[in-house]
């Protein structure tokens, strides 16, 4: 058998190439497909399960009203928040080598990690805990005039103590992945530091910025039960629609909680899509 | 730096405006106004209520009454009863607490964060299934024998998973059930929500949780026909407001208030008291009783936005005067004889302290009196209590007659007085010499009175019994008068008055915090 034989021609390959091709997409697209499928289908499901009628009684309530307001208010106080704290605290761990730099990293993951009512139990205690006299929560409640525990500040409270956690990681990897010799070049050319971080890492940072904010925000939405244990889930006053598919679920009422469900969908999508296209990428 | 500066700028600014947007936490459509003082602000905190998520549809309509009715704002929380017990225990901030079962209530007791409670409601344990199930189903015998999916409560998590569970292992089938249990959930509510769904075909579940399940039916089996729950609301020990919480309380326990909704809501109610804004209880109490009981009594008055009116008599003149027909809400005997002569219109008693006699002398003991027989010496001036007319003299001729010097005593005799105060007033006064009456009695004038203890003869001890009316009006309320009167508080008083606690340990009604 000749060399020429044994290598195959420019034209004999493509169809095998062509088939290649198509084993690739095909196994790729099955299998990252098939977890796009089950949301997809879960969607559908929900949507079955429901009608139209059960989403315009459900918008139709003064409670879910005020239910999707208060949602969409704290969960942007939250993220608004969070990003206040997670861009200092990220640019830190990231620029920085301090002492106590790997305790304070682990300590921002144990919201992450913790089970959430746990999270919402540490809440309450920490406010209710008492050092002789004082008491966190009577000093707000009585002397300061803001109750926290069990009113609209500890929702937000409970979103941001888990929001802030995810917030900070991605700030984090946002820095790390922001050449810090351009910081440096401004600090030789006098800059202090707070000016370098003003002038060159921070608006290199604003895409980290919107998918913090995005992340927080998200997250903000589903959190349920550090809710439940430290702001309750008082109607009209403490509900948020987490929530209320907890408590419509806990009396049966599976459409409404359903309905209730993909009004949140709804929300996050539009909410997703507004900031991914704030995110884009603009066309040159 | 501009760029900074307007993220900045807009990250305050959009913060701000949240804030400005944020709801105000109190959105109650159709809220009468709060009562407000003179200068415009609002009086009275609201009630908060820890409330089982599973009683959330009834308690929502029964806070929509209330809050219409007395314009008072009720805040409830719903969650499940472990967590919002936990959350009393850690915050203390709630006022009522009621759980999908009594079992927590009793937990709550236990650690001290409940005083008063109320029974509410029961509810029994069925099977649920589809309402267009095809399989008949008669017993859970037939659900084992058919391939039907079963799913259950966790007995570690939820109460009707406990009580199925103790209720299946003293029958012996509790194993062959768990085998065919395809599911144990979190909550009563989980299991519903299963077989709605169609995860499941069967499962147990409590009857009122049903009549939020439209599609599903309850099938009553005999396995389970004394499996029920019962649904009571207590008052919490660190409420600042327990008189408004009991106002609340009684309106919810209320035949023709709360529990009208409960049953409307598929429950099967209690009796309970019916419903007036300051009910009123009548007290009989032996005289002696006085003393040891008025603080406990103001204080229940207080707390529960009552009125007690009470009567303190002889035990003789009182029980004539029941047998008469003025028969009071309740009545605290000095002695159980007493009881026993309207045994049918009190008839279930409690002990609660014990008294003894003593002869009481002037201090110092001047006529050295060691013993009942030293009361038959020559030309002494002796008080003892009227035997008709009260427990003291009905119990003083008995104890005279078996230390036997009846005969002896009696010729001493210048007084019989229907009470033991009159008694320790003519001792104070000067005008007896000795005088046979309540260690109680005496209390109040160790400075001028010795009390000799009357030794070997039991009977001179009487024994307290408080029953509430067969014919109360509100028969909750004089068993929490019950309650209070058994407190730790009840006990230091009667203690202080020189008699001997006899109701069990004050567990059952703890202090509340004042």
């Amino acid at each position: 058998m000749s060399r020429m034989d044994s290598v195959p021609t420019t034209h004999s390959r493509l169809p095998r190439r062509r088939v290649s091709d198509a084993v690739f997409f095909g196994t790729m697209s099955l299998l990252g497909g098939s977890y796009v499928l089950l949301i997809v289908a879960m969607l559908g499901a929900d949507a079955y399960y429901t009608t139209p009628g059960h989403i315009r009684d459900a918008l139709l309530k003064p409670e879910i009203q005020y239910a999707i307001r208060l949602t969409l208010v704290s969960c942007s106080i939250s993220a608004i928040l969070s990003i206040w704290v997670a861009t200092p605290l990220g640019y830190l761990l990231s620029r920085y080598r301090f002492p106590g730099r790997w305790l304070v990293d682990t300590l921002i993951d144990i919201p992450i990690v913790l089970p959430p009512l746990v999270l919402g139990l540490s809440l309450l205690i920490l406010f209710h805990l008492r050092f002789g006299d004082f008491r966190l929560e009577d000093w707000l409640r009585k002397d300061v005039g803001f109750p926290v525990t069990y009113a609209v500040p500890g929702v937000i409270l409970a979103q941001f103590s888990v929001a802030c956690a995810f917030a900070v990681r991605t700030m984090r990897s946002t820095f790390d992945e922001i050449d810090p010799r351009a910081e440096a070049v401004a600090r030789t050319l006098g800059c202090s530091r707070w000016q370098a971080f003003f002038y060159v890492a921070f608006p290199q940072a604003w895409r980290g910025i919107v998918t913090a904010l995005t992340i927080a925000w998200a997250r903000s939405l589903g959190e349920f039960g550090p809710i439940l244990v430290f702001a309750g889930a008082t109607r009209g006053q403490t509900e948020v629609l987490s929530t209320t598919v907890f408590l419509e679920l806990s009396v049966g009422n599976l459409e409404a909680s359903v309905a209730v469900s993909l009004l949140m969908v709804a929300m996050a999508v539009i909410v997703l899509v507004v900031l991914r296209a704030l995110h884009a990428e603009p066309r040159s | 730096m501009n760029r900074s500066l307007t993220i900045l700028i807009a990250s305050v600014a959009a913060l701000a405006g949240l804030v400005w947007l944020t709801p105000s936490g109190r959105m109650r459509p159709g809220l009468p106004a709060a009562k407000t003082d003179a200068q415009g602000n609002t009086t009275a905190p609201p009630l908060v209520v820890f409330c089982a998520a599973s009683n959330r549809a009834v308690m929502e309509a029964v806070r929509a009454d209330y809050e219409a009715e007395f314009g008072v704002l009720v805040n409830v929380q719903y969650g499940p009863s472990q967590t919002l017990l936990a959350n009393l225990e850690v915050s203390g901030a709630a006022d009522l607490y009621l759980p999908a079962d009594d079992s927590y209530l009793d937990l709550g007791r236990d650690k001290r964060l409940i005083v008063e409670t109320i029974p509410v409601a029961e509810m029994h344990a069925v099977l649920a299934m589809a309402k267009d199930s095809t399989t008949k189903v008669a017993s859970l015998a037939d659900v084992l024998a058919s391939d039907l999916k079963l799913v259950q409560a966790n007995p570690e998590a939820a109460a009707i998973g406990k009580l199925t569970k103790d209720l299946l292992t003293e029958a012996g089938t509790w194993d062959a059930v768990r085998e065919r249990t395809i599911a144990f959930k979190g909550t009563v509510n989980e299991v519903a929500n299963d077989v709605q769904i169609g995860a499941a075909d069967v499962g147990i579940v409590y009857d009122a949780v049903l009549t939020t399940y439209p599609k599903l039916i309850a099938v009553r089996v005999p396995e389970l026909a004394n499996l029920s729950a019962h649904i009571a609301i207590g008052v919490a020990s660190s409420s600042e407001q327990p008189q408004r919480a009991l106002h609340f309380m009684r309106y919810l326990s209320a035949p023709e208030k709360g529990l009208k909704r409960y049953e409307e809501f598929g429950f099967q109610t209690v009796a309970g008291d019916p419903w007036t804004d300051a009910p009123e209880l009548t007290l009989y109490a032996g005289s002696m009783l006085r003393p040891a009981i008025e603080r406990t009594l103001a204080e229940f008055q207080d707390r529960e936005g009552v009125r007690v009116t009470t009567v303190f008599n002889g035990c003789g003149i009182l029980v004539a005067q029941m047998k008469a027909g003025h028969v009071p809400d309740a009545y605290f005997a000095c002695d159980s004889e007493f009881m026993q002569q309207v045994h049918d219109l009190f008839p279930a008693p409690t002990d609660v302290s014990q008294n003894e006699l003593v002869i009481l002398v002037p201090k110092g003991n001047p006529q050295q009196i060691k013993s009942l027989l030293d009361l038959s010496k020559e030309g002494l001036r002796v008080g003892i209590g009227h035997e008709k007319q009260c427990a003291m003299g009905w119990l003083t001729q008995k104890t005279l007659k078996e230390g036997g010097v009846q005969t002896e005593v009696m010729k001493n005799v210048t007084v019989q007085t229907p009470t033991g105060d009159m008694l320790v007033n003519q001792m104070r006064a000067g005008s007896l010499d000795a005088a046979v009456a309540y260690l109680s009695n005496a209390a109040g004038s160790a400075k001028e009175l010795d009390a000799i203890r009357i030794t070997n003869i039991p009977c001179s001890v009487a024994t307290q019994p408080y029953a509430v009316a067969q014919s109360a009006k509100y028969p909750r309320l004089a068993e929490r008068l019950q309650q209070r009167l058994k407190s730790a508080e009840s006990q230091s008083q009667f203690e202080s008055q020189g008699f001997v606690w006899k109701a069990r340990p004050a567990t059952a009604a703890v202090a509340p915090k004042e």
